[in-house]
């Protein structure tokens, strides 16, 4: 049945591997010279927040900054494509070309038919897509020079094996449900990019509870930290709360420092301000320390997530009888 | 499997489709090692029949069973003695015919390679060719050697001569034969003209309008009817005990097809034993509510043990 599983979907297995090295190749060449204009950057002591006057940290970067979106949005959808490719047909392309009735009559139950579709085709999905990490990882570095970032988050470290096998399964699911490659497919693109999303937006950034650092005036956070809120909150709190938000107490602040004017605003400034109202200005953010228990927890996530679908696919294809 | 129980036993067996009913009340027991012709015209039941036998279809209404076990709970034990041949002939088409034997030999435990490659030699099917480059009756041909050896006890063919030139056929019907003969093998075939299977079946299931019209022995529904002629003008009335299945007139004479349960001895009609094909006939050009009135075909218990 491995070997049947490789041979029917043979074609989109090579396909996969041709789009995998094409990638591979791609990234290989752009982060090359993401690494040489990196280097002219360095050597002439510009920096990324300033980026100062001198033409030749302008021109430096500017060459490469084009590949720098493009990669990161080819690296972030491929794991999720390449799921969807080769889950989709799994249960879907056999029903459509009636082929299911051929191995549903053969001496295997529908069940093992199904489960060592499952594993081949998902063992296959994060081998493809473990094997770009590392690539993905160094480009990252020489690219983005930060891996905590959401958008470089994504595309760094394991869990886009994750978003993979989950693309993966909800591929296989869809499949089994709707039994139409196109449909299957073209619902499943939104349904990932939904929860994708949904769960880098509101989940991601308290996966692991964030740092908090109070300081008494805004000071600039670097590219390594993922800069997740900022604001005044009363005395002896790291969070502005309940019911407040981060801005809540903004207005008070800026009142107070416009009572100030002509020789009291100096006695007006924010450290003033903060101790006449108990406040102090916190930072709350993910600092990179955290880049590993977040990819763990976020991959585990999506594990459970495919691990539900595999469960919604055997009862499927299990109570199936046309 | 254990030796007791039929092949093939449905209870009132019905499939629904939205409405309609694509087979209802379908009450067969087929015992082991006959060959049974599935007759009827299209659309009347027949591959809703196998595919609810070979587990692919859910029944709507009763049950049906192969070897006494429930082939919907598609365990091994029952998946392994179907050997269940689709009307559409479903192959991966991109694999060459030797991959597509790989298939056969990797997901069944009895497959028989050497059987295998024997049909498909003389048939002159290379196995090196792409199954999808074969013609419609070359393709029709693997399907079937894939059902053959996995060498199961009960064959469900689905129209398989449908695609085949008389040669074919005739090669098929032999090695059907001969693996009734050497395995006590059960065969169900489809068909929708009784021709192709009248030489070698010994059982007679007659579907139409989604019933089971007749299913017996061969030689029960030969001895079970008759044709009674007369002439047009003065048509007799018709002797007592008999249920009428079709009537035909023509200028001259009138013809009924009749069920009897005891021999006629009738002077006013002339009584004739009629043949396969003409009972067929009968029932498949009356689809009416008259054969309704027919009732249902006799139990399988009790007939088996008459004789």
């Amino acid at each position: 049945m491995i070997w049947a599983t490789w041979r029917i979907h043979r074609s989109i297995f090579l396909a996969s591997i041709a789009v995998a090295i094409a990638l591979a190749i791609w990234l290989a060449i752009t982060g090359t010279m993401e690494e040489h204009a990196w280097t002219i950057f360095t050597s002439h002591h510009c920096s990324l927040n300033y980026p100062g006057s001198s033409e030749i940290c302008m021109s430096s970067l500017s060459g490469t900054g084009n590949f720098s979106t493009a990669n990161a949005a080819l690296c972030g959808a491929l794991p999720a494509l390449l799921g969807l490719v080769l889950g989709v047909p799994l249960v879907a392309g056999e029903i459509q070309q009636r082929t299911n009735r051929l191995a549903w009559t053969q001496s295997i139950t529908r069940t093992r038919w199904l489960l060592v579709k499952i594993g081949v085709g998902a063992l296959f999905t994060a081998v493809i897509v473990g094997a770009l990490a590392p690539l993905v990882w160094w480009w990252t570095d020489v690219a983005q020079r930060s891996h905590i970032q959401p958008a470089n988050f994504d595309i760094s470290g394991f869990v886009a094996v994750g978003y993979a096998l989950f693309a993966f399964m909800l591929g296989v699911a869809l499949g089994a449900l709707i039994r139409r490659s196109g449909w299957a497919f073209a619902v499943g693109v939104p349904i990932f990019a939904l929860v994708r999303t949904g769960i880098r937006q509101y989940i991601r950034p308290g996966l692991i509870p964030p740092t908090t650092v109070t300081v008494s005036a805004y000071t600039p956070v670097g590219n390594s930290y993922w800069y997740l809120n900022a604001g005044f909150v009363p005395i002896g709190r790291s969070t502005p709360g309940p019911g407040l938000t981060w801005s809540s107490n903004d207005l008070v602040m800026e009142k107070c420092q416009a009572a100030g004017y002509g020789a009291q605003k100096a006695a007006h400034s924010a450290t003033y301000c903060e101790k006449a109202n108990h406040l102090h200005y916190v930072m709350q953010f993910q600092p990179p320390s955290h880049f590993w228990a977040l990819q763990g927890a976020e991959t585990t996530i999506f594990l459970v997530l495919a691990g539900v679908l595999l469960g919604l696919t055997v009862l499927a294809v299990r109570r199936w009888r046309t | 499997m254990s030796e007791a129980g039929a092949a093939l036993e449905t209870v009132g067996l019905g499939k629904r489709y939205g409405r309609k009913w694509g087979l209802r009340d379908c009450s067969v027991r087929l015992p082991r090692g006959r060959i049974a012709a599935l007759v009827g015209p299209n659309g009347a039941g027949k591959s809703t029949l196998l595919r609810m036998a070979a587990g692919i279809t859910r029944p709507s209404a009763g049950e049906v069973r192969v070897f006494g076990h429930s082939p919907q709970r598609q365990t091994v034990d029952v998946l392994r003695e179907i050997g269940y041949l689709d009307q559409e002939r479903p192959l991966y088409r991109a694999f060459r015919v030797g991959e597509m034997l790989r298939f056969g030999e990797r997901l069944n435990p009895n497959w028989c390679e050497a059987a295998a490659r024997d049909y498909l030699d003389a048939l002159e099917i290379p196995t090196g060719s792409k199954v999808g480059n074969l013609s419609i009756g070359q393709q029709a041909q693997v399907a079937l050697t894939m059902c053959l050896a996995k060498r199961p006890a009960l064959l469900l063919l689905d129209e398989p001569v449908a695609a085949l030139d008389p040669v074919a056929r005739e090669g098929l019907m032999h090695i059907l034969l001969r693996s009734v003969v050497d395995n006590n093998t059960t065969v169900v075939i489809s068909s929708h003209a009784i021709s192709d299977l009248a030489t070698i079946c010994d059982y007679v299931i007659i579907l139409s309008a989604s019933r089971v019209h007749v299913a017996d022995d061969l030689d029960y529904v030969l001895a079970s009817h008759r044709l009674l002629m007369a002439s047009s003008e003065e048509t007799p009335e018709l002797p007592p005990g008999v249920a009428v299945v079709s009537t035909t007139h023509s200028e001259r004479q009138t013809n009924v097809l009749v069920r009897v349960e005891q021999p006629l001895t009738d002077p006013s009609w002339q009584v004739v034993e009629p043949t396969l094909e003409e009972i067929v006939i009968a029932y498949l050009r009356e689809k009416g509510p008259r054969n309704l009135a027919l009732g249902q075909p006799r139990g399988g218990d009790s007939s088996d043990d008459a004789r």
